[in-house]
């Protein structure tokens, strides 16, 4: 791209597609059945439409626009109008509670919100009643809306006509207000999830984030006018980066699912080229794959493991540059065939040609599993302040690690610049570099090491000088002992498991050895009591059924036969209740909450290490209405044999051989 | 305003008995545009019998039905149908092998003009008849937030969700008064609660009047407008539901009294 045509804005992006190629469909979004399309000169209007209502209605350069909704064309559109105008934008997770949006509202001296249907409304309300700084607020789904009367409530149509009259005495406004924008003008206000102390709104530049997707571009080679799903939420930096940002820069044509919850049937419908999903998208996936498995018949299973493992063979060796022989490639060709391909179909990977997972750690093993399906899975690793840091790159990676840095510059950034410091902590510096916290100069310099930025992640580097990420340098947990442990890079192994859903590892200073806190997948398990007629009632019954427990203990000792003797886990519990964000349990991107969890479990976990076989177990919980009350479980305390239990079926398990390859 | 036309349904006096047995007695109810009346009543009380004759299943012995003006007592039930009066069943009359979008799609029958010549023939009119009615099922799909079911036959959905559907078919019929009988029987507390806020959806957003029979009594206080209570086919009490709740007649019928 040359210097003439660089554009400094993302708004700036859109007007060039607007006029340089307004025929083509920019945008997708299936309504009622039907995949609707919008052009780039259609989006232009919309987009120029909304931007002159918020105008009208006195929102202008400087001001904050927040946005709260699922992935849809307007929630784009708006924030895009936002842009065009020179406001910032703050979106939130679409489940954020209404005590978050007050929070984030304040502090981003919010002056409109943009809440999709009644759900985010009636979220916003309250905010809009108790800020005197929020003007309106305005939904693009009127469902249950019909009777309410506010005044300043009204729907995305009723803006557009407040902006009519505006268009109609200055149709190039908008335009010349984009031409005025600035690469170093803030775009979003990116609020940290908050799984240390109270969120905090990184200030994201247009800058950064055409530096951060221009990087990622060339790192894993997107061709232009791919087909992209938008699935992963706005309010998380990379769909900034992909969806908004490479979606107008390249452009990608960006597809937009029904529903939140047709996005599978919405993957196998377009079979897209790009995908972006996190780590538990990824592994819902591949245990969608196993689910089905325990299903399928005796032929067919064994048939799946073939193919998947010729593929793996093959794939596996390619990525880490050993030569194939042409007997294995043949019988690649063939699973292929007759296996990988049909199951490729099966998932809506079929034209894949840019898979990506991001987020936190992924265990290694899913990369694996897709690897023999013939999908090259790579991680980026990135952090909201500094923006994309590595990515796997090329044809050969190590599916271990989260890939090579990314130090190339760009028309929008300079050469990045990384150590590991003393501690074992990665800072970076160059780039875009960190644009600093909004309004918290203090939390700024904490972050700072002289122009270095403190990544705050513990991580290592391979001898081929790929990144390897352990794990936040305050989680890095030492036993009383003094071993040290990285408890997440555990964790992703168990969770790999298709019988776990969600585990957390517990030791530290107090304690000898490591137990774990894990909640057991239901839809699995359930299936799997049900062809070894175990009879079970509610969630907390399953978990604590002897069967279920012997089955569990079995995948612990899979995964500690590849731990150090002091990092295995010697004692668990199942969790007689499932982990709930709405319980502050986990964050908005599903990471656990330790303190809350350890907190609330504290007497199970005290009985783990006593040694106790059976606890009951009294746990106090908080109803979806927002009433407390009490969980009473009888609980079934695990040991973890070092030696395999020989007795029961847990052997014949379908799922095993395929959940432990690659160990 | 004229009270004759504010009347959507006007039920005047109805009796109806099998052989010896009165299931209702002297019955008169009406239900106003923009209204949602629940019928309650201890069991037998001829809350579905109501509803039957009402839909023209039953053939009331005396009294009247005005619908609209017009006196409905006797119509049969297709002619009922036609002129816009829906229902949905206790427990669902839906057809199980056929999905979600056709069980719907069966609800257009009324508003349908192709014949099965016309349809094998497939002449342009017919084509544009098709999409026309698939556009006002994929509304209703996307009203009731079913879109992920759509092409799921019936028979394999759970039960909260084949009554969602039933009452989807029923607002396939674009009806000017819908009527529904316990939808909400045998359901959990969170399948009551999305039934409810449809229910009520309906009546805000498409402006039709309900009449909803209703066993869970918090249900029909959160969402009623007015309430009507029978008891062994008598009316016994009528209105808003704290007054209905406080009258000593109803009490009296659900707790029972001292002799």
């Amino acid at each position: 791209m040359n210097a003439q045509t660089k554009p400094d804005t993302l708004p700036q992006c859109l007007l060039h597609n607007a006029r340089q190629r307004p025929g083509e469909v920019g945008q997708r979004h299936k309504k009622r059945g039907i995949w609707v399309e919008y052009r780039w000169s259609d989006i232009h209007a919309r987009v120029c439409a909304i931007a002159c209502g918020l105008l009208a209605r006195g929102v202008g350069r400087g001001d904050t626009v927040m946005l709260i909704s699922e992935n849809r064309p307007e929630i784009y559109w708006v924030e895009w109008a936002a842009l065009a105008i020179g406001a910032r934008t703050v979106t939130l997770y679409p489940d954020s509670s209404q005590e978050e949006l007050r929070y984030v509202a304040e502090d981003a001296e919010v002056v409109a919100i943009f809440a999709e249907d009644q759900e985010q409304v009636d979220k916003a309300l309250p905010t809009l009643a108790a800020c005197p700084g929020i003007r309106f607020v305005f939904y693009c789904d009127d469902g249950g809306l019909w009777d309410y009367a506010q005044p300043r409530l009204f729907s995305l149509d009723a803006m557009i006509e407040a902006g009519r009259e505006l268009a109609q005495r200055e149709p190039d406004r908008i335009d010349a207000e984009i031409a005025r924008g600035r690469a170093d003008d803030i775009a979003l206000l990116a609020y940290t999830s908050g799984t240390t102390g109270s969120p905090k709104g990184v200030i994201t530049t247009h800058r950064a984030l055409l530096d951060c997707a221009e990087r990622l571009r060339r790192a894993v080679d997107i061709a232009p006018h791919s087909e992209y799903l938008s699935y992963i939420p706005l309010s998380w930096v990379p769909e900034q980066w992909f969806g908004v940002t490479l979606g107008m820069l390249l452009p990608l044509r960006v597809n937009f699912a029904e529903r939140p919850d047709q996005v599978q049937e919405a993957i196998r419908e377009l079979a897209v080229h790009v995908i972006v999903l996190g780590p538990r998208q990824w592994e819902s996936l591949a245990a969608g794959v196993f689910r089905r498995m325990i299903d399928a018949g005796w032929l067919r299973r064994r048939l799946v493991d073939w193919g998947l493992a010729a593929g793996r063979r093959v794939h596996l060796a390619r990525l880490e540059g050993q030569p194939v022989g042409l007997a294995q490639r043949m019988v690649c060709a063939l699973a292929d065939r007759l296996v990988l391909a049909p199951l490729r179909d099966q998932l809506g990977l079929k034209r894949v040609r840019v898979a990506i997972t991001g987020g936190s750690a992924m265990s290694p093993d899913v990369v694996r599993l897709f690897a023999g399906m013939g999908i090259l899975l790579r991680n980026i690793y990135a952090c909201s302040e500094f923006g994309l840091v590595s990515a796997h790159v090329g044809a050969r990676y190590d599916p271990e690690t989260v890939g090579r840095p990314l130090t190339e510059p760009t028309p929008w950034g300079g050469a990045m610049q990384w150590r590991i410091s003393g501690e074992g902590e990665l800072q970076l510096r160059g780039a875009s570099g960190f644009a600093g916290y909004w309004k918290r100069p203090e939390k700024t310099a904490e972050k700072l090491d002289g122009d270095w930025y403190r990544s705050g992640d513990a991580v290592g580097r391979t001898p081929a000088g790929e990144l390897l990420y352990y794990d936040r340098l305050e989680h890095m947990s030492t036993l009383r002992g003094g071993a040290r442990y990285p408890k997440q890079f555990i964790e992703v192994r168990l969770r790999f498991s298709p019988y776990i859903k969600e585990v957390l590892v517990i030791g530290d200073g107090r304690h000898d050895f490591v137990t774990a806190l894990v909640n057991i997948d239901e839809a699995v398990f359930s299936r799997w009591a049900e062809q070894r007629s175990i009879g079970f009632t509610t969630f907390a019954d399953l978990s604590q059924r002897p069967e279920v427990v012997a089955q569990v203990a079995e995948e612990l000792r899979t995964v500690n036969a590849r731990l150090d003797t002091a990092a295995r886990v010697l004692r668990f519990a199942n969790l007689p209740k499932e982990l709930d964000a709405d319980e502050g349990e986990l964050t908005r991107t599903r990471k656990l909450k330790r303190e809350v969890i350890e907190q609330r479990y504290a007497s199970v976990l005290r009985a783990l290490y006593e040694g106790a076989e059976h606890f009951d177990a009294e746990i106090p919980v908080r109803y979806q209405d927002g009433r407390a009350g009490v969980l009473r479980a009888a609980m079934r305390l695990g040991t973890v044999s070092p030696q395999p239990v020989a007795a029961g079926g847990g052997a014949a398990v379908p799922t095993r051989e395929l959940a432990t390859t690659g160990g | 305003m004229d009270e004759a036309m504010d009347n959507v349904m006007d039920v005047q006096g109805l009796t109806l008995r099998f052989g010896g047995v009165t299931a209702l007695q002297d019955v008169s109810i009406r239900v106003q545009a923009d209204e949602l009346v629940a019928l309650i009543g201890p069991n037998g009380a001829g809350k579905s019998s109501f509803l039957n004759v009402l839909s023209g299943f039953y053939r009331p012995q005396q009294g009247s039905i005005h619908y609209k003006g017009r006196d409905i007592r006797g119509w049969p039930v297709h002619k009922v149908a036609n002129a816009g009066v829906a229902r949905t069943f206790q427990g669902t009359h839906l057809l199980g092998r056929m999905s979600v979008i056709d069980n719907i799609l069966v609800g257009r029958y009324a508003h349908m003009k192709s014949s099965l010549a016309h349809a094998f023939a497939w002449y342009p009119f017919t084509y544009r008849e098709e999409m026309r009615h698939r556009e006002k099922a994929e509304e209703i799909i996307d009203f009731l937030e079913i879109e992920h079911i759509r092409h799921q036959p019936v028979g394999t959905l759970g039960y909260g969700m084949r009554k969602r559907v039933d009452l989807g078919r029923a607002l396939a019929m674009e009806p000017q008064v819908l009527l529904l009988d316990e939808p909400m029987a045998g359901m959990n507390a969170e399948e009551k609660e999305d039934l409810a806020r449809f229910i009520l959806d309906v009546r805000e957003f498409k402006k039709i009047p309900v009449v909803l029979v209703e066993h869970d009594m918090g249900v029909v206080m959160d969402v009623a407008d007015r309430v009507v209570v029978l008891n062994f086919g008598r009316k016994i009490a009528e209105g808003t539901p704290d007054a209905v709740q406080r009258d000593p007649a109803v009490i009296a019928a659900y707790l029972g009294t001292k002799q």
